[in-house]
């Protein structure tokens, strides 16, 4: 084997990729796309506050309906003079003190003698477009009677759940009021007690609490990405070479073995070239004083820092992932005579790949669990689960140990096992080969 | 003097089929050695086992006088018979890594690259990606890939065809020029004339089979013997019926190659021609390569 000839192998694949005008805008959309879904969307919402209007009929003989008005009149006034807490984990459920999406307008009036045709009005008036909904409260609504609601569309879930959440507070007040107890006594006597989450230090690697999370996940999707993608353009890579036949004067100056290395070491450090920008753009846009002045995250959050050790771990885990997979690509990219035929034993890799993305709330909510770590030690996923777990909890040294072990073995026998597939595969035209083929390669070539 | 190359009786089967049947062949150094026979000899087989592209059945290859080494690779130059380049790269960085996967350096390689693009009329291409050069221009891009690292063993397996008249000149002249230099050519052909116009040597396969080895001269002193050319009018079949005649095909109109059994009298058989043939010329002639082979192919059979 001569590392020279492994070296101008590697030098031509990172610098065909590197030079190539797809490599930079794919690296450059994809933080400029995460960005635009994570914070445009935010900011739309905080820009485009609507306004609904909604005719209330209060049949319930208690002023649930005035009461309704004066509920969401307030909520709406709190929620826009409340200042952001420290470290407040943002709240979903709207109607709870976070910004809505829109205000609401109650218009009451009393039933009519008539209700058909009070309904049938009220109806026009949201066909015409003057009223966006009118609700019906009818005296049995204080028991266990539910409240009409009638609109253009009933699949307006975070409208309709902004009316349950303060039409509940206002029916359980009245409630309360007639069992005799003062709803302002009640409600001081429930009051929920928040959670005030903390990372012990030197435990974890990143800031905690939600920005942690995020950013766990982040780097995660990055890594998944990174090896997928530049897995696959390994078995392409082979491909060209097969399909244009450049193989056969490779392989009459250099071994197939120093030209599958040469491939997977530089298309390697392509992906960490990508990765290298993408985290720098993550440091960059944490950077103390830059996420302040941008205003995306509330104030005080502490933002996740990348250490010194995670980076080296992050980029070990890396190079272990993309070997773990690239050889198998490169193994399928050599066998086959086209993209076709390779995609099918291709997607083999897909599933195992995939199968983390699939147990990634379970890892987050315990990245100690008996499934988290055994999933971790698992060579095909610890390049995967493993920076999952460290961005959010430093796992033991010996488990960490242990995984390196076992995939650092994995991946030295899937090179031996993939280069040897690749030798004889390389040189192979004409029909499909068969699995058993291809498996008798590996062992009797 | 020691063969560059010699292949010594190498098989090749592909299940029932057999592309090779044992060929045996001895290159010596400072030729130009042609492997002839029609299309399915198996000659791209014994090329891409020459270069270990498939490993022979049974049989041994010995290169530079010892079964091979990786090391040799860097002393081969290698032309195959489906032309290859990445499509992307320029002519100028695609050579460049040509050269460098043989070990060279870059410094040596770039004035090397531009006298061999200027020779061959490429040099205002050195910029362009492969894809934007015509097939002959490729053609000549990967010739010039086989020859950069100066190879002492050159193997071409096909390397006129697709070439126009003005370009199957100019490579005749480059590996005339390799020759010189006293290092080895192996090209693969179907084109006898080309063959008998440029090789010292030659290997006939037919079958898979190596049915005539040897130097080119003394293959036609020694098949050629008996060739002659004539000009004459009348009853030919009754000519070829004539038992010293080997072989007898009309040229033009009233030109007849004629070839004779070795033993056979050429003074003999002209005088029994004269007495059914108005003949006019009757020459001793060396025989057409193209003639040795077919009678070859036909004795193999």
């Amino acid at each position: 084997m001569r590392l020279d000839s492994i070296f101008v192998v590697l030098k031509r694949e990172y610098l065909s990729r590197v030079k190539n005008k797809g490599f930079w805008i794919a690296t450059l959309a994809v933080p400029l796309f995460a960005a635009a879904v994570t914070i445009l969307p935010t900011l739309l919402i905080s820009k485009s506050h609507t306004s609904q209007t909604i005719v209330v009929v209060d049949a319930t003989g208690q002023g649930a309906g005035e009461a309704l008005k004066v509920q969401m009149a307030q909520t709406a006034k709190t929620a826009a003079a409340k200042p952001k807490e420290k470290g407040t984990v943002p709240s979903r459920r709207l109607g709870k003190g976070d910004s809505r999406l829109a205000d609401f307008t109650i218009e009451t009036q009393t039933p009519a003698a008539n209700p058909q045709a009070q309904r049938r009005e009220l109806d026009a008036r949201v066909r015409q477009g003057k009223a966006d909904a009118w609700m019906w409260f009818g005296p049995g609504m204080l028991k266990d009677e539910a409240a009409e609601y009638h609109a253009r569309n009933t699949t307006n879930f975070i409208t309709q759940e902004t009316l349950r959440g303060d039409l509940s507070e206002v029916v359980r007040r009245i409630r309360l009021r007639e069992a005799g107890i003062d709803p302002a006594r009640m409600e001081e006597l429930t009051k929920r007690v928040e959670l005030d989450a903390k990372q012990v230090p030197g435990t974890g690697t990143s800031g905690g609490g939600v920005a942690g999370l995020i950013f766990a996940v982040v780097l995660f999707f990055l890594l998944y990405m990174s090896i997928l993608m530049w897995g696959q353009q390994v078995m392409t890579g082979v491909l060209e070479e097969k399909g244009t036949r450049v193989i056969e004067v490779l392989i009459s100056a250099i071994t197939p073995f120093e030209l599958m290395m040469g491939k997977l070491l530089g298309i390697c450090l392509v992906g960490m070239t990508q990765l290298a920008i993408w985290l720098g753009t993550v440091l960059v846009l944490t950077a103390p004083g830059i996420v302040a002045t941008l205003a995306f995250l509330p104030a005080g959050v502490t933002m996740p820092t990348l250490t010194i050790g995670m980076m080296l771990n992050l980029a070990f885990l890396f190079i272990l992932g993309f070997f773990a997979y690239a050889t198998f690509y490169a193994a399928i990219g050599a066998s086959f005579n086209n993209l076709q035929e390779a995609q099918q034993v291709a997607s083999i890799a897909v599933v195992f790949i995939v199968a983390p993305v699939m147990v990634i709330n379970q890892i987050i909510n315990d990245p100690s669990s008996t499934m988290a770590v055994a999933m971790s030690l698992f060579p095909l996923f610890t390049p995967l689960i493993m920076p999952l777990r460290i961005a959010i909890e430093m796992p033991p040294a010996w488990q960490l140990a242990l995984a390196y072990v076992l995939t650092l073995t994995f991946v030295i026998g899937m090179i031996w096992i993939c280069s040897r597939i690749y030798r004889v595969g390389i040189l192979m035209y004409g029909k499909k080969p068969t699995i058993q083929e291809i498996w008798r390669w590996a062992w009797h070539a | 003097m020691n063969p560059i190359l010699e292949v010594r009786d190498v098989r090749k089967s592909y299940g029932d089929f057999v592309a090779v049947g044992g060929v045996s062949m001895s290159v010596p150094p400072g030729s130009i050695f042609g492997l002839l026979g029609p299309n399915g000899a198996g000659k791209t087989s014994t090329i891409r086992m020459i270069m270990n592209i498939t490993a022979p059945d049974t049989g041994e290859i010995l290169v530079f006088g010892r079964p091979r080494t990786p090391n040799d690779l860097r002393r081969i130059g290698y032309l195959p018979e489906e032309r290859g380049l990445y499509r992307k790269m320029t002519v100028m960085d695609q050579l460049l890594f040509l050269g460098e996967i043989r070990g060279m350096k870059r410094a040596a390689l770039v004035p090397e690259i531009d006298r061999w693009l200027g020779r061959v009329e490429l040099a205002k291409w050195s910029g362009s990606k492969i894809e934007e050069l015509s097939k002959g221009m490729q053609q000549k891009v990967q010739l010039i890939g086989t020859v950069l690292h100066k190879p002492d063993l050159l193997i071409l397996d096909e390397p006129f065809s697709g070439l126009d008249p003005i370009n199957q000149e100019l490579f005749r002249e480059l590996l005339q020029d390799y020759r010189s230099q006293g290092k080895s050519v192996v090209l693969s052909t179907h084109g006898m004339e080309l063959a008998e116009r440029m090789c010292d040597h030659i290997c006939l396969i037919s079958n898979g089979r190596a049915v005539l080895d040897g130097n080119l001269k003394e293959i036609k002193h020694r098949l050629g013997g008996n060739s002659f050319r004539v000009i004459a009018e009348g009853d030919l079949d009754r000519l070829r019926a004539m038992p010293e005649v080997e072989q007898a095909t009309i040229q033009n109109n009233d030109e007849i190659k004629l070839m004779l059994r070795p033993d056979a009298d050429g003074a003999e058989t002209l005088r029994q021609m004269i007495g059914f043939l108005k003949v006019r010329e009757f020459r001793s002639e060396e025989p057409e390569l193209e003639q040795i082979f077919m009678k070859a192919v036909r004795d193999a059979a």
